[in-house]
């Protein structure tokens, strides 16, 4: 195999596909490597864990095609070369890297110890990738990163209402927002995939639209970057809809950007520190932040907000609660509760697309 | 697996050549297809082994292994002592990962569940030789070290012994106080603990699961 290829296509290429190659060293160490193949169209660079799969293809000058198995060393060579065009050349169980005059040649294993993946075919539906993206964006960070709990590592994507619901939750927080009028999924159909793939899809997401084909045993996403394979994930969701209450009797209404602002400064004692929780207070006169950390110290803010009911404190993970705030695009957001013991929930003030139901904390 | 105990000799050709003379040694064929060949020395070394991917094939006395690349690793069996195939199951190792860190994880939750006046610092507490499972502090204000195993033994205490001993390096810290928590400890290393001023506590996994409040999740 030989070919030409421009150094920061190469690099960019070789960086998108290397996001999802092996990384345990428990998988199969031919997946800790990139599968190159080169043709006439140019180059198609494979990384998979087996989960997930990014598939990145790019123009290239082939002198000689075929198929090569790379060490990830190759990302970091190419982006410390100089611009201009890189050769790559195979040989047997050997690489030769050259651009300018540097020269390096790498060990390959063999290309034959690459497994099969099955191919990316078939025609999907079209979804716009900016509005996907950002809900993928508000919904991803709720799903779970222990893999104990696989079925909680998945992003719910159900038909509902005519449109695209998505679904995440750790069993501390949940995160729902529907996408009207995106006829993905069949009446009634659900399907759950890795949040590792689908946060690579958000990364990958351009301008124009992504190309969405689902099969019997993982989605495929094709964005105007790269195309991206995450695997479905067998089991049942939590009956997630009879965890949201049907009415708050509080509700706070108080500007994002100042909540977040806020949390940040106050979140400041209690970093790094597991199990701090920060407390808000909510009364007619407004919002108080509030957290404590035993041998730093205390940090507190108040904020002018409009609130609706009982006056009322209650104790929140600081990042959780961050995190929600943050999904909200909308420049004021609204908090309802019930009482300390119950889920809140975040949503945009006047908006209804998306929700972030958060449980409290337990403090003395 | 196969344990084959047998007096061999053992060729392997590749880009360089070896050859091991006629002797009793141990050949380990793994199900993810790999062959060692061990001496009765040299700890956890093989003398010689293939990877998989690799073929195995054994006819007349002689298994031959052999690589895509073409490297052949060829055993002459000049008098079989013992082979007994084993089944071994799923890998314990990985099971264990999976209990200790959600036992940490657990524990973190409620550590009062330990002793009632233990407040949690921070988990995974870095020092410069790895970090500590847990720091919390008791009622008194004291630093206290927790290490979190599956199964406690010596090692583990050991292990325990060397965090406090970085800790108590730090004048905010020190004297702190060891605690070594397991879901079964051995009485040797209970013994060995009690010496050294360490605490031991053995604690139920499932009672633990069942004692997290439930209201701390949704689900």
């Amino acid at each position: 195999m030989k070919f030409r290829c421009e150094r920061d296509t190469l690099a960019d290429a070789v960086a998108t596909a290397q996001r999802t190659v092996a990384s345990r060293s428990g998988a199969l160490p031919v997946l800790q490597d990139l599968r190159i193949s080169a043709n006439a169209d140019g180059l198609e660079l494979i990384g998979s864990d087996l989960e997930i799969t990014n598939r990145v293809q790019v123009p290239a000058d082939v002198e000689e095609p075929g198929v090569a198995v790379v060490p990830k060393l190759l990302g970091e060579i190419v982006r410390k070369l100089e611009p201009g065009p890189v050769t790559v050349s195979v040989t047997g169980d050997e690489a030769v890297i050259t651009a300018g005059r540097f020269s390096t040649s790498l060990r390959l294993k063999p290309a034959e110890d690459y497994p099969r993946l099955a191919s990316s075919d078939g025609q999907g539906v079209r979804v716009d990738s900016t509005a996907f993206a950002a809900a993928l964006r508000q919904v991803v960070r709720a799903a779970s990163k222990d893999d104990l709990r696989p079925i909680l590592t998945g992003v719910l994507m159900t038909a509902h209402a005519g449109g695209l619901r998505l679904v995440a939750t750790d069993s501390y927080r949940l995160a729902v927002r529907d996408l009207k009028g995106v006829s993905m999924l069949a009446e009634g159909q659900r399907v759950l995939v890795a949040a590792k793939g689908l946060a690579e899809v958000q990364r990958l997401a351009g301008d124009g639209e992504i190309e969405v084909v689902l099969r019997d045993r993982d989605v495929v996403f094709r964005t105007s970057r790269a195309e991206v394979t995450a695997r479905l994930i067998e089991g049942d969701f939590p009956n997630y809809e009879q965890l949201i209450p049907s009415s708050y009797p509080n509700r706070l209404t108080v500007s994002r950007d100042s909540l977040m602002d806020a949390l940040e400064r106050v979140q400041i004692v209690g970093q790094n520190r597991d199990n701090a929780a920060v407390r808000i207070s909510m009364t007619a006169d407004g919002l108080e932040l509030a957290m404590s950390a035993q041998d730093v110290g205390t940090a507190q803010e108040s904020l002018d907000a409009k609130f609706e009911g009982t006056e009322l404190t209650v104790a929140f993970n600081p990042v959780f609660l961050r995190d929600g705030v943050e999904a909200i695009e909308t420049d004021e957001v609204a908090l309802d509760t019930i009482d300390p013991l119950k889920p809140a929930t975040l949503r945009a003030a006047g908006g209804d697309d998306f929700l972030y139901l958060l449980m409290p904390v337990r403090t003395s | 697996m196969r344990l084959l105990v047998a007096r061999c000799s053992v060729t392997y050709e590749g880009r360089l050549g070896a050859r091991l003379s006629p002797a009793i040694r141990l050949v380990l064929c793994k199900a993810d297809g790999s062959i060692a060949i061990h001496s009765d020395t040299k700890a956890y070394k093989p003398l010689n082994w293939m990877n998989p991917p690799c073929t195995i094939e054994e006819s007349d006395g002689t298994i031959v292994a052999r690589t895509p690349k073409g490297e052949t690793l060829r055993i002459e069996l000049h008098e079989i002592l013992q082979d007994t195939t084993l089944e071994l199951g799923e890998d314990a190792g990985l099971e264990k990962d999976g209990v200790e860190a959600e036992l940490q994880k657990l524990i973190a939750a409620r550590v009062a569940a330990l002793r009632d006046d233990f407040t949690l610092v921070r988990r995974e507490y870095p020092t410069d030789i790895g970090p500590v499972d847990l720091l919390c502090r008791d009622g008194d204000g004291r630093a206290v070290v927790i290490e979190v195993k599956r199964v406690g033994d010596i090692a583990g205490v050991d292990q325990l012994l060397r965090y406090q001993e970085r800790l108590d390096r730090d004048p905010g810290l020190a004297p702190t106080l060891g605690v070594f928590v397991a879901q079964q400890i051995k009485p040797q290393a209970k013994v060995y603990a009690e010496s050294k001023g360490v605490a031991c506590i053995q604690i139920d996994l499932d009672r633990l699961r069942g004692d997290v409040d439930p209201d701390l999740t949704l689900f």
